[in-house]
């Protein structure tokens, strides 16, 4: 159960297929490693995304994290990254 | 499609974060995330698309050069720590590959230090 919890990630290929929708010529590739690390930046993203905004539900006393919450780490939050 | 695997994979780590400090996290505020993840991929690829002048396959050394713009220096550390760890396992990978391969080729190999 543990490792499987430590194993939350975004799939390698989900990553790749996204990147490529975006990527203007057709041609470019993403090596497997780089897709890898990519998903572990995106992860770090989330997850940095989600403590904050619990964070700040935290201060304000909310038993749920709602989306003002969100609204108000989002600015910092795109800065950092 | 693919915005619903995002979507998929930033509830599941929502529900994680969550359960550490029992505080539920709403709806709306996944999909929000997960927009942004979305919009943080567009940043993401132009600057790959940008750091591979006259190779057409992005590596891990421009997702690193992405990286460095972002969270300047904890994140470049981290993520050279992740690619090295990738480095390693990728390393492990071809060991086992090996063994598999010719494992009693690799026993005459290890037989010969040994004896010489």
């Amino acid at each position: 159960m543990a490792a499987k919890e430590e194993e939350i990630s975004f799939r390698k290929e989900t990553i790749n297929t996204l990147l490529s929708s975006f990527f203007k010529e057709d041609k470019t590739k993403l090596s497997g490693d780089a897709a890898l690390l990519m998903a572990e930046m995106l992860k770090v993203f989330v997850q940095e995304a989600a403590v904050r905004s619990q964070k700040q539900a935290e201060s304000e006393d909310c038993n749920q994290v709602e989306i003002e919450h969100f609204e108000k780490i989002l600015p910092q939050l795109l800065l950092d990254f | 499609r693919l915005k619903a695997a995002v979507h998929y994979t930033v509830g599941r780590l929502c529900q994680k974060v969550g359960e550490k400090q029992r505080r539920e996290f709403s709806r709306q505020v996944v999909a929000a995330i997960a927009e942004t993840t979305f919009r943080q991929c567009i940043f993401a690829k132009d600057l790959e698309a940008f750091a591979h002048a006259k190779r057409s396959t992005v590596s891990t050394e421009d997702v690193k050069l992405a990286a460095r713009r972002s969270t300047a220096l904890f994140q470049s550390v981290y993520i050279q720590n992740k690619s090295e760890e990738l480095a390693q396992e990728k390393e492990l990978k071809k060991k086992r590959e090996q063994r598999h391969r010719g494992q009693q080729r690799l026993r005459t190999c290890h037989r010969k230090p040994g004896t010489s």
